[in-house]
């Protein structure tokens, strides 16, 4: 039996089928951060991410109808996100784009060599600010290296905090598939950033 | 009992919290988010051909009250115009005759 929860996300649905404005309104206002957030970092863009969030809900309002109730409606939004961010990905790939991801400035980069010894656990003290930074831009570069099926596992995981069922909707993969991949994904971001660093990730 | 080098290679461990907090912080964990319903609201009028969110202000999230005001000044105005020109506003009004109708009386 269905409870209060599901039956209130299946009304709330059916207001969407039937193309009810402020019912979309709401579903707009209820995931726009989510959404923007997976998107911004998939892309690493801030400018590209906000596009992309307007064109989710477009491509949700206009597809809303197909939405079975298979799954939760999050697990569907985050699956358009997805499909509709790995499209742009390919898209800015091959403009040759991915050079300009937005990100922070480091004012006076150090060199690799005083950046050695900088571990994970080191990025909270005040003295190692610069090194944080440096450990901070060399996660950002290796997850923009990754390609977009380990990046979206791993973020969908260690940062969206989502289930491995949750994983395998919306990837289409099964379970085993989602964890070996999201394994391989920690590994190859451990290894690129440790090789970026000089030093070894503790 | 499970080979914690096979849980492993299977992904069934997690990172450590220090990991996640890493990538938190080189993703911009703390950009705020910014408002797209305007946007999308905007796109969606477009792509149907103003078939939805027609009006595009009474769906907003935040509907322009100045919008309201000049609007419900502007008809009170149009009200006011329109009764000045359906009445006249100078003059007494013309008397009203109330003697009868002289009656012709007809010889038989």
């Amino acid at each position: 039996m269905p409870n209060a929860e599901d039956q209130s996300e299946r009304k709330f649905i059916e207001r969407l089928a039937r193309r009810d404005e402020r019912a979309f309104n709401e579903l707009v206002e209820l995931y726009e951060a989510r959404v923007f957030r997976l998107l911004l970092r998939m892309l690493g863009r801030r400018d590209e991410a906000e596009d992309m969030a307007q064109e989710v809900f477009v491509q949700i309002f206009k597809a809303i109808t197909t939405f079975r109730g298979d799954s939760k409606l999050s697990t569907w939004i985050y699956r358009v996100s997805v499909n509709l961010c790995k499209n742009r990905m390919k898209y800015l790939a091959r403009r040759h784009t991915e050079g300009e991801d937005e990100l922070e400035p480091v004012a006076e980069r150090a060199t690799l060599d005083e950046a050695k010894g900088v571990t994970f656990g080191d990025v909270a003290q005040p003295d190692r600010l610069l090194e944080g930074y440096q450990l901070e831009r060399a996660v950002q570069l290796c997850i923009a290296e990754l390609e977009p099926d380990f990046r979206e596992v791993l973020i969908l995981r260690d940062l969206e905090d989502l289930s491995y069922e949750e994983l395998s909707e919306i990837t289409g993969l099964p379970e085993g598939t989602v964890k070996s991949r999201l394994h391989r994904a920690r590994g190859m971001l451990k290894l690129s950033v440790e090789r970026k660093m000089g030093e070894k990730i503790s | 009992m499970t080979d914690p080098r096979q849980k492993e290679l299977r992904g069934d461990t997690e990172p450590e919290e220090s990991f996640r907090s890493l990538l938190r912080g080189a993703l911009h964990e703390d950009t705020p988010a910014p408002d797209v319903l305007a946007g999308v609201q905007k796109k969606i009028r477009e792509r149907s051909g103003g078939k939805f969110y027609a009006d595009g202000w009474s769906t907003a999230k935040h509907p322009p009250l100045n919008t309201y005001l000049i609007t419900s000044l502007l008809m009170l105005a149009v009200l006011g115009v329109s009764y000045a020109l359906l009445s006249p506003l100078v003059g007494d009004p013309e008397p009203v005759r109330n003697q009868p109708a002289p009656v012709q009386i007809i010889p038989r």
